[in-house]
Protein backbone atom coordinates (compact mmCIF):
# COMPACT_ATOMS: atom_id res chain seq x y z
CA UNK A 1 0.00 0.00 0.00
CA UNK A 2 1.75 3.51 -1.03
CA UNK A 3 0.95 7.08 -0.78
CA UNK A 4 -0.17 7.33 -4.29
CA UNK A 5 -2.57 4.50 -4.06
CA UNK A 6 -4.06 6.68 -0.97
CA UNK A 7 -4.01 9.94 -2.87
CA UNK A 8 -6.05 8.07 -6.29
CA UNK A 9 -8.09 6.43 -3.35
CA UNK A 10 -9.12 10.21 -1.96
CA UNK A 11 -9.90 11.18 -5.73
CA UNK A 12 -12.39 8.73 -6.08
CA UNK A 13 -13.92 9.35 -2.88
CA UNK A 14 -16.89 11.79 -4.47
CA UNK A 15 -17.32 10.08 -7.28
CA UNK A 16 -17.52 6.66 -5.47
CA UNK A 17 -20.33 8.00 -3.16
CA UNK A 18 -22.03 9.35 -6.26
CA UNK A 19 -22.25 5.94 -7.94
CA UNK A 20 -20.63 7.53 -11.20
CA UNK A 21 -17.49 5.10 -11.38
CA UNK A 22 -17.21 3.00 -13.77
CA UNK A 23 -16.88 -0.85 -12.77
CA UNK A 24 -13.08 -0.97 -13.19
CA UNK A 25 -12.60 2.47 -11.17
CA UNK A 26 -14.96 0.91 -8.36
CA UNK A 27 -13.45 -1.90 -8.44
CA UNK A 28 -10.23 -0.03 -7.90
CA UNK A 29 -11.15 1.57 -5.04
CA UNK A 30 -13.02 -1.00 -3.41
CA UNK A 31 -9.80 -3.35 -3.47
CA UNK A 32 -8.03 -0.37 -2.31
CA UNK A 33 -10.24 0.25 0.38
CA UNK A 34 -10.49 -3.72 1.50
CA UNK A 35 -6.59 -3.37 2.54
CA UNK A 36 -6.49 0.57 3.41
CA UNK A 37 -8.22 1.31 7.02
CA UNK A 38 -7.16 5.00 6.45
CA UNK A 39 -8.77 5.52 3.71
CA UNK A 40 -11.80 3.46 5.00
CA UNK A 41 -12.26 5.65 7.60
CA UNK A 42 -12.48 8.48 5.74
CA UNK A 43 -15.07 6.72 3.29
CA UNK A 44 -17.34 6.19 6.04
CA UNK A 45 -16.60 9.61 7.43
CA UNK A 46 -17.77 11.13 4.23
CA UNK A 47 -20.67 9.45 3.87
CA UNK A 48 -21.88 10.29 7.63
CA UNK A 49 -21.17 13.83 7.22
CA UNK A 50 -23.36 14.09 3.53
CA UNK A 51 -26.16 12.03 5.49
CA UNK A 52 -25.68 14.63 8.67
CA UNK A 53 -25.38 17.72 6.29
CA UNK A 54 -28.88 16.79 4.13
CA UNK A 55 -30.68 15.80 7.35
CA UNK A 56 -29.69 18.99 9.38
CA UNK A 57 -31.19 21.25 5.95
CA UNK A 58 -34.02 19.73 5.25
CA UNK A 59 -36.99 21.49 5.77
CA UNK A 60 -40.44 20.32 5.14
CA UNK A 61 -42.81 22.31 3.64
CA UNK A 62 -45.30 23.89 5.73
CA UNK A 63 -49.04 22.80 5.06
CA UNK A 64 -51.10 25.65 4.17
CA UNK A 65 -48.01 26.46 1.16
CA UNK A 66 -49.28 23.34 -0.10
CA UNK A 67 -52.51 24.81 0.45
CA UNK A 68 -51.89 28.26 -1.48
CA UNK A 69 -50.14 26.07 -4.27
CA UNK A 70 -53.29 24.31 -4.78
CA UNK A 71 -55.53 27.61 -4.93
CA UNK A 72 -53.72 28.50 -8.30
CA UNK A 73 -54.74 25.94 -10.26
CA UNK A 74 -57.04 26.62 -12.82
CA UNK A 75 -60.73 26.25 -12.24
CA UNK A 76 -62.63 23.65 -13.18
CA UNK B 1 -69.88 18.95 -40.74
CA UNK B 2 -72.46 18.00 -38.66
CA UNK B 3 -70.25 16.54 -36.01
CA UNK B 4 -67.41 19.28 -35.92
CA UNK B 5 -68.83 21.09 -32.11
CA UNK B 6 -68.73 17.06 -31.05
CA UNK B 7 -65.06 16.84 -31.88
CA UNK B 8 -64.32 20.60 -30.74
CA UNK B 9 -66.01 19.50 -27.33
CA UNK B 10 -64.13 16.12 -27.14
CA UNK B 11 -60.93 17.73 -27.72
CA UNK B 12 -61.66 20.38 -25.08
CA UNK B 13 -62.81 17.43 -22.40
CA UNK B 14 -59.24 16.36 -23.39
CA UNK B 15 -57.65 19.15 -22.87
CA UNK B 16 -59.27 19.33 -19.44
CA UNK B 17 -58.32 16.28 -18.30
CA UNK B 18 -54.52 16.66 -19.18
CA UNK B 19 -54.13 20.00 -17.46
CA UNK B 20 -55.93 18.64 -14.31
CA UNK B 21 -53.75 15.58 -14.48
CA UNK B 22 -50.34 17.52 -15.01
CA UNK B 23 -51.89 19.97 -11.79
CA UNK B 24 -52.08 16.99 -9.69
CA UNK B 25 -48.70 15.51 -10.40
CA UNK B 26 -47.05 18.82 -10.06
CA UNK B 27 -48.44 19.65 -6.47
CA UNK B 28 -47.66 15.69 -5.55
CA UNK B 29 -43.76 16.78 -6.22
CA UNK B 30 -44.47 20.24 -4.50
CA UNK B 31 -42.62 18.99 -1.25
CA UNK B 32 -39.42 17.90 -3.37
CA UNK B 33 -39.38 21.02 -4.89
CA UNK B 34 -39.66 23.05 -1.78
CA UNK B 35 -36.53 21.17 0.13
CA UNK B 36 -34.88 22.17 -3.10
CA UNK B 37 -36.17 26.24 -2.97
CA UNK B 38 -35.64 26.65 0.81
CA UNK B 39 -32.25 25.69 0.30
CA UNK B 40 -31.39 27.99 -2.95
CA UNK B 41 -32.56 31.20 -0.66
CA UNK B 42 -32.32 32.34 2.77
CA UNK B 43 -35.44 32.71 4.52
CA UNK B 44 -38.68 30.26 4.12
CA UNK B 45 -40.44 33.31 3.07
CA UNK B 46 -38.41 33.85 -0.38
CA UNK B 47 -39.42 30.14 -0.56
CA UNK B 48 -42.85 30.21 -0.28
CA UNK B 49 -43.00 33.39 -2.83
CA UNK B 50 -40.70 31.34 -4.65
CA UNK B 51 -42.42 28.16 -4.67
CA UNK B 52 -45.85 30.44 -5.79
CA UNK B 53 -44.62 32.02 -8.28
CA UNK B 54 -42.79 28.58 -9.86
CA UNK B 55 -46.16 27.08 -9.62
CA UNK B 56 -48.66 30.06 -10.74
CA UNK B 57 -46.19 30.10 -14.30
CA UNK B 58 -46.36 26.23 -14.00
CA UNK B 59 -49.89 26.23 -14.17
CA UNK B 60 -50.18 28.90 -16.86
CA UNK B 61 -47.72 27.50 -19.39
CA UNK B 62 -48.34 23.01 -18.71
CA UNK B 63 -48.80 22.57 -22.41
CA UNK B 64 -44.94 23.19 -22.81
CA UNK B 65 -44.56 20.34 -20.81
CA UNK B 66 -43.59 17.45 -22.50
CA UNK B 67 -45.32 14.24 -21.00
CA UNK B 68 -43.18 11.26 -19.72
CA UNK B 69 -39.95 13.53 -19.44
CA UNK B 70 -39.16 14.54 -15.98
CA UNK B 71 -41.59 17.08 -14.42
CA UNK B 72 -39.78 17.87 -11.26
CA UNK B 73 -36.48 19.26 -13.13
CA UNK B 74 -39.30 20.85 -15.17
CA UNK B 75 -40.27 22.29 -12.39
CA UNK B 76 -36.77 23.33 -10.74
CA UNK B 77 -35.72 25.09 -14.07
CA UNK B 78 -38.51 27.34 -14.04
CA UNK B 79 -38.10 28.19 -10.50
CA UNK B 80 -34.25 28.80 -10.83
CA UNK B 81 -35.02 30.90 -13.50
CA UNK B 82 -37.58 32.87 -11.96
CA UNK B 83 -34.72 32.79 -8.36
CA UNK B 84 -32.55 34.55 -10.88
CA UNK B 85 -34.63 36.89 -12.69
CA UNK B 86 -36.05 38.22 -9.36
CA UNK B 87 -32.78 39.35 -8.27
CA UNK B 88 -32.46 37.05 -5.06
CA UNK B 89 -29.49 35.23 -6.56
CA UNK B 90 -26.63 37.69 -5.97
CA UNK B 91 -24.28 37.39 -8.80
CA UNK B 92 -20.94 37.25 -8.05
CA UNK B 93 -17.58 36.04 -9.90
CA UNK B 94 -16.95 31.85 -9.16
CA UNK B 95 -14.45 31.73 -6.57
CA UNK B 96 -11.53 30.48 -8.43
CA UNK B 97 -9.06 30.94 -4.96
CA UNK B 98 -7.25 27.68 -4.77
CA UNK B 99 -8.47 25.47 -2.05
CA UNK B 100 -5.45 23.04 -0.97
CA UNK B 101 -7.56 21.06 1.54
CA UNK B 102 -8.51 17.86 -0.18
CA UNK B 103 -11.41 15.74 0.44
CA UNK B 104 -10.13 14.10 3.64
CA UNK B 105 -9.98 17.75 4.96
CA UNK B 106 -12.58 17.46 7.63
CA UNK B 107 -12.12 14.63 8.92
CA UNK B 108 -8.12 15.41 9.24
CA UNK B 109 -9.17 18.37 11.48
CA UNK B 110 -11.35 16.53 13.87
CA UNK B 111 -8.50 13.84 14.31
CA UNK B 112 -5.89 16.58 14.76
CA UNK B 113 -7.79 18.35 17.04
CA UNK B 114 -8.45 15.62 19.62
CA UNK B 115 -9.03 11.49 19.24
CA UNK B 116 -10.91 9.99 16.93
CA UNK B 117 -13.44 11.43 14.09
CA UNK B 118 -15.28 8.51 14.31
CA UNK B 119 -18.88 9.14 15.93
CA UNK B 120 -18.16 12.63 16.68
CA UNK B 121 -19.94 14.31 13.91
CA UNK B 122 -23.26 14.65 15.77
CA UNK B 123 -21.16 15.62 18.78
CA UNK B 124 -19.01 18.23 17.31
CA UNK B 125 -21.68 19.73 14.86
CA UNK B 126 -24.84 21.14 15.69
CA UNK B 127 -28.20 20.86 13.09
CA UNK B 128 -27.84 24.66 13.11
CA UNK B 129 -23.81 24.40 11.92
CA UNK B 130 -25.04 22.67 9.03
CA UNK B 131 -27.31 24.86 7.70
CA UNK B 132 -24.39 27.59 8.13
CA UNK B 133 -22.05 26.29 6.76
CA UNK B 134 -23.47 25.52 3.91
CA UNK B 135 -25.76 29.01 3.42
CA UNK B 136 -21.47 30.18 3.32
CA UNK B 137 -20.86 28.45 0.04
CA UNK B 138 -21.15 30.86 -2.97
CA UNK B 139 -24.54 30.37 -4.86
CA UNK B 140 -22.44 29.06 -7.53
CA UNK B 141 -21.45 26.39 -6.01
CA UNK B 142 -24.42 25.78 -3.18
CA UNK B 143 -27.02 25.43 -6.26
CA UNK B 144 -25.54 22.22 -7.42
CA UNK B 145 -24.77 20.65 -3.71
CA UNK B 146 -28.57 21.47 -3.34
CA UNK B 147 -29.82 19.91 -6.60
CA UNK B 148 -27.44 16.61 -6.28
CA UNK B 149 -27.12 16.41 -2.25
CA UNK B 150 -30.28 17.13 -1.32
CA UNK B 151 -32.99 17.12 -4.47
CA UNK B 152 -31.03 13.48 -5.44
CA UNK B 153 -30.85 15.33 -9.13
CA UNK B 154 -28.46 13.76 -11.26
CA UNK B 155 -25.46 15.33 -12.94
CA UNK B 156 -27.29 15.48 -16.01
CA UNK B 157 -30.58 17.03 -14.69
CA UNK B 158 -28.45 19.80 -12.36
CA UNK B 159 -26.75 20.53 -15.27
CA UNK B 160 -30.47 21.08 -17.39
CA UNK B 161 -31.42 22.89 -14.88
CA UNK B 162 -28.95 25.11 -14.23
CA UNK B 163 -28.50 25.38 -18.12
CA UNK B 164 -24.31 24.75 -17.58
CA UNK B 165 -22.41 21.84 -19.07
CA UNK B 166 -21.92 18.74 -17.10
CA UNK B 167 -18.34 18.99 -16.49
CA UNK B 168 -18.71 22.76 -14.63
CA UNK B 169 -21.21 20.59 -12.59
CA UNK B 170 -18.83 18.66 -11.32
CA UNK B 171 -16.08 20.86 -11.13
CA UNK B 172 -18.45 23.21 -8.88
CA UNK B 173 -19.72 19.95 -7.29
CA UNK B 174 -16.44 18.99 -6.11
CA UNK B 175 -15.14 22.48 -5.41
CA UNK B 176 -18.39 23.51 -3.25
CA UNK B 177 -18.45 19.99 -1.30
CA UNK B 178 -14.83 20.92 -0.36
CA UNK B 179 -15.61 24.52 0.80
CA UNK B 180 -18.84 22.97 2.55
CA UNK B 181 -15.92 20.85 4.32
CA UNK B 182 -14.14 23.78 4.91
CA UNK B 183 -17.39 25.86 6.69
CA UNK B 184 -18.12 22.25 8.94
CA UNK B 185 -14.46 22.48 10.24
CA UNK B 186 -14.46 25.86 11.14
CA UNK B 187 -17.62 25.14 13.07
CA UNK B 188 -16.46 22.11 14.93
CA UNK B 189 -12.52 22.96 15.69
CA UNK B 190 -12.98 26.74 15.51
CA UNK B 191 -12.22 30.16 13.22
CA UNK B 192 -9.14 29.65 13.50
CA UNK B 193 -8.91 26.13 11.01
CA UNK B 194 -6.73 27.58 7.84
Amino acid sequence: MSWDDCEKCEELLQPYLDRVLSDEERAEAERHLEGCSYCRKRYVFEEQIRQFVRQSVVEEMPPELKQKLAALRTPL
Amino acid sequence: MSDAPEVDARRLAEEARDRVRFEEEALELADQVYRVARRFVSTREEAEDLMQETYARAFRSWRSFQPGTNMRAWLLRILTNLNIDRGRRVQRAPDTQPLEEGDYFLYNKLEEDGGSAEGRVDDRLSQDDAVAALSAVPHDFRDVIVLVDIGDFSYADAAQILEIPIGTVMSRLHRGRRILKHELADRAVGSAVS
